[in-house]
């Protein structure tokens, strides 16, 4: 047992390895953009591709929680939410610098309480996950319709926007420095709060989770609540990215999210995975898609190239198994 | 004449022998009990015969020709029809569709004929008109009760006219009045000529339905008897076998008198009117055949199905847990033997398995690893734990290593009261022996601990007292002297006042 107590301490052996094999992954792919058609590689060009893998990331880290939740935990409205975040944000704000913090917390605020209705449907009144937040989809989607009346609304402040495009220190822009700050909180928050492992517990056997007084329904209500609040952030900062809103902004984000996740080594089934594999699975799949575009082929080659590239990385993740603990 | 015969059958599911040596005659036009202690094979053997489980030797002749169906449809086919005691039937289908599942009725175009159907499902359900409420053909099995679910399963078996019935313990969920509706179909299916093969516990229902009965002893078959020429005690008695030498207690009983956990007329679902002091430092056994109300008494103590009845008090003080969390803030501790259902998180590690019931007792959020790993290799130490390290995922050990974790999980957490429901389930020898020091060390510290086995010799040979359950009550509470083998089969085999 003293061994054991070692290897606690030092970190587990499977973290770093599946953290060197997903940072080859992201280094071969940048190295075949750069062989494919060169300037792929160029500073500037990384840097662009960070900002938009780290807009995925914010919500794939939602996503990644409700799904290690369990019970087919899955959450569709991330395109709804993330759209309805912008609007929020983008009208509280309205192009003041002085709004921004006011226009956050609404932000926030909001898409928490609404995925946590999701959380609610899904656990006291026993919605599958999947028809839950994709109804809680459609109804965002209406009621920005409702609201805007199809005329793209609210501007985003001229710090945001600099904080999303601009660089702040060493040619870096805020919002990498954030995302790099948000990863590690999720990361440590999965790994060393009682709440991360509660959220494991309930993943990996439900059952055995309740009797050893694990609160079931507070904590998946909380997951649901979390994602829908990652997606108002996401939306927050596509705000400041783009500079104002339409409605289907977030649409673009939902799939993705998923797939980030997966690709990241998450189990759908629940219980197993971790946050660093989320933030590679994000970049993996902003690298793959920018190649793709970067290549002069028509969308429906581009969309098989891209679909048979993820079943191999699938595949590949698959075969280190043993690693996506 | 014999019918179905049964000869030198032996069976071992890895390291344990479900039967050694089972010898079984079934006449034409009789009904033959089976009895004996939890896992003596009966089931088994039925399992054995009907072709859902492969015997490792021996042979069974169906009319003298020896026969080894390969499914248990093939044993309908051939007229040879089973209830097994856990039940099948399938809940999302109606009544009628799951009596006729094997063999519904067709119409001339080959597809399911509905009519035929509901009418036939009618007509049997017939049979227990009056006894099992208002459910008719159309009803979702998911919705009945868990009586008439045994009803259904009980007709499913007769829709094939079979020539020779099995029923494993089919009397086990129904009440008074579908109990007597059964045996007047069991005596109209012998006076048709059917031979029949009943499997119960209840020692007046033995008495009162079969023929003949055959007695199983640690996967043998002992002796067979005609009823009219024996009585209770001798079945007892053969059932118990040599074996009445005392086993060794490994304990003696507390000095200590003042009481940990004090239930006065407590009832819930599968149990009634149960009534106990546990005092500290001791172990309070549950003894009893399988299913008599030990594990739910358990799991409702401990919050975690349904609310029971009458009053607890733990440490004076009144206890009505409403979930696991209310009981483990009590200092009451729930392990089960269903480890793969209650206990592991299988695709975990070993350390966060360990930490599991921590999880809402620290008030901080943040765990700190450093010492909670030295805490709990500490623990795993002292149960002897063989773990290749705490960062192994919790699957990679032995299912006892396994249940040791599960264990460890509520020593971490320094219970008052510690529920023990078939912990043993499944477990080798030397972790079961681990575990008993374990136990022996924490009444020394002043845990108290209810203990439910399906083992008898394990609660023998820890126990201080045995509360002996049967439907559902305690039916004896045996102390000092008057805990033996004897009694506690005596008392769990006892006619039961339902
Ligand atoms: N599928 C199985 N796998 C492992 N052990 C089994 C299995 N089925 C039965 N056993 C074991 O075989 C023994 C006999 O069980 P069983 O035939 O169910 O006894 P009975 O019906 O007389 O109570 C028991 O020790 C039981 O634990
Ligand atoms: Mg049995």
């Amino acid at each position: 047992m003293s061994a054991a107590r070692e290897r606690t301490r030092s970190g587990p052996r499977w973290y770093r390895h599946s953290l060197v094999l997903t940072l080859a992954i992201i280094v071969v792919l940048f190295a075949a953009g750069e062989t494919l058609s060169p300037g792929f590689a160029a500073p500037g060009q990384v840097i662009y591709l960070l900002v938009t893998a780290s807009l995925l990331g914010f919500v794939a880290a939602g996503q990644n929680l409700v799904i290690l939740g369990g019970r087919e935990g899955i959450d569709l409205s991330v395109g709804g939410m993330i759209s309805l975040g912008a609007l929020i944000a983008g009208n509280v704000m309205d192009a003041s610098n002085a709004a921004i913090l006011p226009a956050l917390l609404a932000t926030l605020a909001g898409t928490f309480a609404l995925g946590a209705v999701n959380g609610l449907g899904v656990t006291f009144l026993r919605i599958p996950p999947l028809v839950m937040t994709l109804g809680m989809y459609g109804v965002i989607q209406g009621l920005l319709i409702v609201i805007t009346r199809g005329v793209p609304s609210g501007r985003a402040a001229p710090m945001l926007s600099a904080f999303v495009n601009e660089p702040l220190v060493l040619g870096i822009p805020g919002i990498l420095f954030a995302w790099a700050a948000f990863a590690a909180f999720v990361i440590w928050m999965l790994r060393s709060t009682a709440f991360g492992l509660r959220i494991y517990a309930i993943g990996a056997n439900e059952n055995a989770a309740a009797l050893s007084g694990v609160a079931i329904r507070r904590t998946r209500v909380l997951l649901f609540a979390l994602s829908g609040m990652c997606a108002g952030l996401t939306g927050f900062l596509v705000l400041g990215f783009s500079g104002n809103v339409f409605i289907g902004v977030g649409d673009q984000y939902m799939l993705p999210s998923i797939i980030a996740v997966v690709i990241g080594g998450t189990s759908l089934a629940g219980g197993i995975g971790g946050h660093h594999g989320t933030v590679a699975g994000a970049i993996v799949l902003v690298l793959l898609q920018s190649i793709l575009t970067t290549l002069n082929i028509d969308p429906s080659g581009r969309a098989m190239i891209f679909g048979g590239t993820l079943l191999l990385l699938m595949f590949f993740y698959g075969r280190q198994q043993r690693l996506r603990v | 004449m014999t019918v179905l015969e049964a000869a030198d059958v032996h069976k071992r599911f890895g390291g344990v022998v479900a039967l050694a040596g089972a010898n079984l005659e079934l006449a034409a036009g009789e009904v033959h009990v089976l009895i004996g202690a939890n896992g003596c094979g009966k089931s088994t053997l039925c399992k054995i015969i009907t072709g859902s489980v492969f015997a490792d030797r021996g042979t069974i002749r169906l009319d003298g020709r020896a026969m080894r169906f390969r499914t248990p449809s093939e044993a309908a086919r051939a007229g040879v029809g089973v209830f097994y005691q856990e039940l099948s039937l399938i809940p999302q289908l109606t009544v009628a569709e799951n009596l006729f599942l094997r063999r519904p009725p067709r119409s001339r175009a080959g597809l399911v004929d509905r009519r035929r159907l509901r009418r036939e499902a009618s007509r049997a359900l017939e049979r227990f008109a009056g006894a099992i409420g208002d459910i008719g053909p159309d009803h979702l099995v998911a919705d009945l009760s868990a009586d008439q679910r045994q009803v259904v399963e009980i007709l499913k078996v007769l829709v094939d006219e079979p020539r020779v019935i099995l029923f494993d313990e089919p009397t086990a969920a129904l009440d008074n009045r579908q109990v007597e509706v059964f045996f007047d179909l069991v005596d109209a299916l012998r006076r048709e000529g059917r031979s029949i093969i009943f499997i119960s516990h209840r020692m007046d229902e033995v008495f009162r339905i079969g023929d003949r009965v055959t007695v199983f002893r640690n996967g043998e078959s002992v002796a067979t008897m005609h009823i009219a020429d024996t009585d209770k005690d001798e079945v007892v008695e053969k059932m118990l076998g040599t074996r009445i030498e005392a086993v060794e207690r490994r304990r003696d009983a507390p000095k200590a008198a003042d009481v940990a956990m004090r239930a006065e007329a407590i009832g819930g679902t599968h149990f009634d009117d149960v009534s106990f002091d546990l005092r500290r430092g001791e172990i309070l056994g549950l003894g009893g055949l399988h299913g008599q109300g030990q594990s739910s008494l358990l799991r409702a103590l401990f919050g975690a199905d349904n609310a029971f009845s009458g009053s607890v008090a733990v440490g004076g003080e009144v206890y009505r847990p409403r979930g696991p969390r209310d009981a483990i803030r009590a200092g009451v501790a729930y392990v089960s033997g269903d480890r793969g259902r209650d206990g592991v998180f299988p695709v975990r590690p070993v350390f966060e398995n360990f930490v599991a019931a921590l999880l809402t007792r620290r008030r901080r959020a943040r765990l700190d690893r450093r010492a909670l790993s030295a805490e709990v290799g500490a623990v795993g130490d002292r149960l002897k734990l063989r773990a290749a390290s705490l960062d192994a995922l919790i699957s990679e050990l032995s299912g006892g290593n396994q249940q040791k974790v599960v264990i460890g999980r509520w020593l971490v957490n320094e219970p008052r009261i510690l529920l023990l429901d078939d912990p043993t389930k499944g477990i080798d020898l030397n972790t079961k022996s681990d575990l008993y020091r374990i136990l022996d060390e924490l009444c020394m510290e002043g845990v108290s601990v209810v203990f439910y086995s399906s083992e008898e010799r394990e609660l023998l040979a820890n126990a201080d007292r045995i509360a002996v359950f049967n439907g559902g009550r305690v039916v004896d509470l045996l102390e000092g002297e008057r805990v033996s083998e004897l009694n506690l089969y005596r008392a769990a085999f006892a006619a039961e006042g339902h």
